[in-house]
């Protein structure tokens, strides 16, 4: 099936069999490989993307499905070949062990801090519910989130 | 396999008429769940997505509710409006999975996918909400309490879908609390207890009591909400209906705790469900 989308601010148009998942729309044909499959089910949050600005698991969504949607993956974050604010206190922060989760945390942080730009530590936690860190280094990931909203905050 | 974007739901309809292995499509927070797992392998996807009668929560004059089939679980989760008894629905939504599948995930789905052990069905029960079924030939109605019929199966027949959901107006002062015991944020619930409590000079004058991942289907006694009816629900009173709810219940060993513990926690929760409900009442 034949379908356009913006990936990224970009108008990208794609020809899929109405299987395929947005992940591997976005790995396969668009070599965008942030978003990482893990479990294919939901469950771990490493294949998080933005769909209109909200937070989704690409691989629970299917490509022909968000025709006409705004996509921002991981490589859409930063500009200018610069790191986005986010991207940069995960990195200062110390947060980033073997880094597989990583795309997903900061596009659930990313999502997260427009909505609520001075969270509390429990509504951090809260809002990275959905992302699984296998190194189970979560502490440096709240300091993270923590450290962008203050950078973030005027 | 074939996809399809209608834009009404008769359009949908006759889609799925047509072809008796097509499956409508919501968010796919399940069903793309099981494509991927190689569960399930549809002939042609109904998306959904485009059709504008199933996008709407509107509030009626009478004070209840009609909330479409595609409303997201963020998206109820996220409505002010539903406040007094049917806040119970409103926070079953908000403690579903994580912000990623509340995005994805629809009233719509969850409801027909009939789940035990999701949060919404439980939620329904409580608040008396009726399902609303859109099929080839007719609509209809049928209570939530007679909607969730055993393990994954509901009263839908084949070709028919969900259209909406209505809640109706609570009793004067009802107050609704959902209390969800996971083992971590975000899990699918050991066991969950929805309740709608009115209470009229320190006496309980409402309740409706029903228990999530308790058995194959939501659990509902009507002895148990009389013993708390016209009580102060005093300990004795809770424990009571507590042990006829637990009677009632069914529930199966998994990963999120044996039968027997999930037992255990019959009134422990339902304790403390009563009391917060209470508590705002
Ligand atoms: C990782 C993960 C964690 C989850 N955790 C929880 C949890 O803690 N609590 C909880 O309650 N739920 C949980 N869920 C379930 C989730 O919230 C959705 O409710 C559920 O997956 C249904 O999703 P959906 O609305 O996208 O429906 P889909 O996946 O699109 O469809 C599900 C089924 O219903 C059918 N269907 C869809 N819409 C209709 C309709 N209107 N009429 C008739 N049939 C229809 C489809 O054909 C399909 O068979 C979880 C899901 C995932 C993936």
């Amino acid at each position: 099936m034949d379908i356009s989308l913006r990936i990224n601010g970009e108008e990208c148009a794609l020809s899929v069999p109405a299987s395929r998942t947005l992940l591997e729309a976005l790995r396969d044909d668009m070599a965008l490989t942030g978003a990482k499959n893990a479990c294919n089910q939901g469950v771990c949050g490493s294949c998080t993307v933005l769909v209109d600005g909200m937070p989704v698991n690409a691989c629970l969504v299917l490509a022909v499905n968000v025709t006409g949607r705004d996509i921002t993956t991981i490589e859409g974050l930063g500009e200018g070949g610069e790191l986005s604010v986010v991207q940069q206190a995960f990195v200062d922060a110390g947060a980033i062990q073997c880094g597989f989760c990583m795309s997903g945390m900061i596009v659930s942080a990313t999502a997260f801090l427009a909505h609520n730009p001075m969270p509390s530590r429990d509504e951090i936690r809260t809002a990275l519910s959905g992302n699984l860190c296998r190194c189970s280094g979560y502490v440096r990931v709240f300091d993270a989130v923590a450290l962008a909203a203050q950078r973030l905050s005027p | 396999m074939d996809f399809y974007q209608p834009t009404s739901l008769d359009a949908a309809l006759a889609l799925l008429a047509a072809d008796p292995e097509a499956l409508p499509l919501a968010g796919g927070a399940t069903l793309v769940a099981m494509m991927n797992a190689d569960l399930v392998e549809p002939s042609a996807l109904v998306s959904l997505r485009d059709v504008a009668e199933l996008q709407t929560i509107e509030a009626a004059a009478d004070g209840g509710f009609r909330i479409g089939a595609m409303i997201s679980h963020a998206a109820l989760a996220d409505e002010a409006r539903l406040g007094g008894g049917n806040e119970v629905v409103r926070q079953a939504a908000a403690r579903i999975a994580h912000p990623q599948v509340r995005n994805i995930g629809t009233l719509g789905g969850a409801v027909a996918h009939g789940d035990p052990s999701s949060d919404l069905p439980a939620a329904l029960v409580a608040a008396d909400a009726a399902i609303e079924i859109a099929g080839p030939a007719a609509r209809r109605v049928v209570a939530a309490e007679n909607f969730f019929e055993d393990y994954l199966t509901t009263a839908l027949k084949p070709g028919e879908m969900v259209s909406a959901i209505t809640l109706p107006v609570q009793p004067e002062g009802a107050v609704g609390h959902y209390e969800k015991f996971a083992r971590v944020h975000g899990g699918y619930a050991t066991l969950s207890v929805a309740v709608v409590l009115a209470m009229a000079g320190g006496e309980c004058s409402h309740v409706r009591v029903a228990l999530g991942a308790a058995g194959a289907t939501p659990v509902r006694v009507d002895a148990a909400e009389a013993r708390l009816l016209g009580s102060v629900l005093d300990a004795d009173a809770v424990r009571d209906a507590a042990a006829i709810l637990a009677e009632a219940s069914d529930p199966i060993d998994d990963v999120r705790g044996s039968a027997e513990y999930r037992l255990m926690l019959v009134p422990r929760l339902l304790g403390r469900a009563l009391a917060a409900a209470e508590g705002g009442a």
